[in-house]
């Protein structure tokens, strides 16, 4: 997806990491991810370098969906659909 | 998901927050922990001791920086860090009997909340082959 496909994304859930480090964000991405639906989106906004590689790993291993990444100013949003 | 297994010797701030991070990484991944606490290990699971380990560190003259570092990046305690993994999966923290004694505990009742029981080597080393994955810290 183009980061205009991303940023206009209806998300269901929005969690806010940017003040935990690695493995921070992975573990609250999976607690949030246990509060949405199949088929929902989230975004994970994180300023953890490692989490950028870590999440869509994750994703993969656990049947999710990466939708991608996006750069914003001093951190990122990473984009994901529930499966 | 799988298994980890840990072998944990060192008592180090260090390595023990190493190892909570590792365990916190593969309670992500829905894989089951076991711990086995391996000689100088054993005196951080020593109830009261959880707050004494910032004096044991690999790199003694690092080691105010790295506790530091640690609170201002808002990293959690290795305790923390244990606690979290357990929140995920199911984890388990054995004390070899030798280590535990070694350091003053020889019942469950002298060693913290996070201890599951006491283990022999034969059982660390049978799991360990079993596991998915082992890590000797």
């Amino acid at each position: 997806m183009t980061n205009e496909e991303l940023k206009a994304l209806a998300v269901n859930k929005s969690v806010d990491a940017r003040g935990t480090a690695c493995p921070g964000p992975l573990l609250e991405a999976k607690k949030a991810m246990g509060t949405i639906d199949e088929g929902q989106i989230m975004e994970v906004l994180s300023a953890d370098e490692g989490t950028k590689i870590d999440i869509p790993k994750w994703c993969k291993k656990q049947g999710h969906e990466y939708l991608g990444t996006v750069e914003e100013s001093g951190y990122f949003k990473i984009y994901l659909k529930k499966q | 998901m799988g298994k980890l297994v840990i072998g944990l010797s060192s008592g180090s701030i260090d390595k023990l927050t190493g190892a909570g991070v590792m365990m916190a990484g593969a309670a992500a991944d829905d894989m089951e922990i076991e711990v086995y606490v391996l000689l100088t290990a054993a005196r951080a699971f020593i109830k009261g001791n959880e707050d004494l380990q910032d004096s044991v560190a690999d790199y003694p003259h690092l080691k105010d920086e790295f506790c530091a570092r640690l609170k201002e990046i808002n990293v959690p305690t290795w305790v923390e860090f244990f606690e979290q993994a357990a929140e995920f999966t199911d984890v388990k923290v054995y004390i070899c009997s030798l280590a535990g004694k070694m350091w003053g505990g020889e019942k469950m009742e002298d060693f913290n909340h996070l201890v599951t029981g006491f283990c022999g080597i034969g059982q660390y080393l049978d799991e360990a082959k079993e596991a998915e994955l082992h890590i000797n810290i």
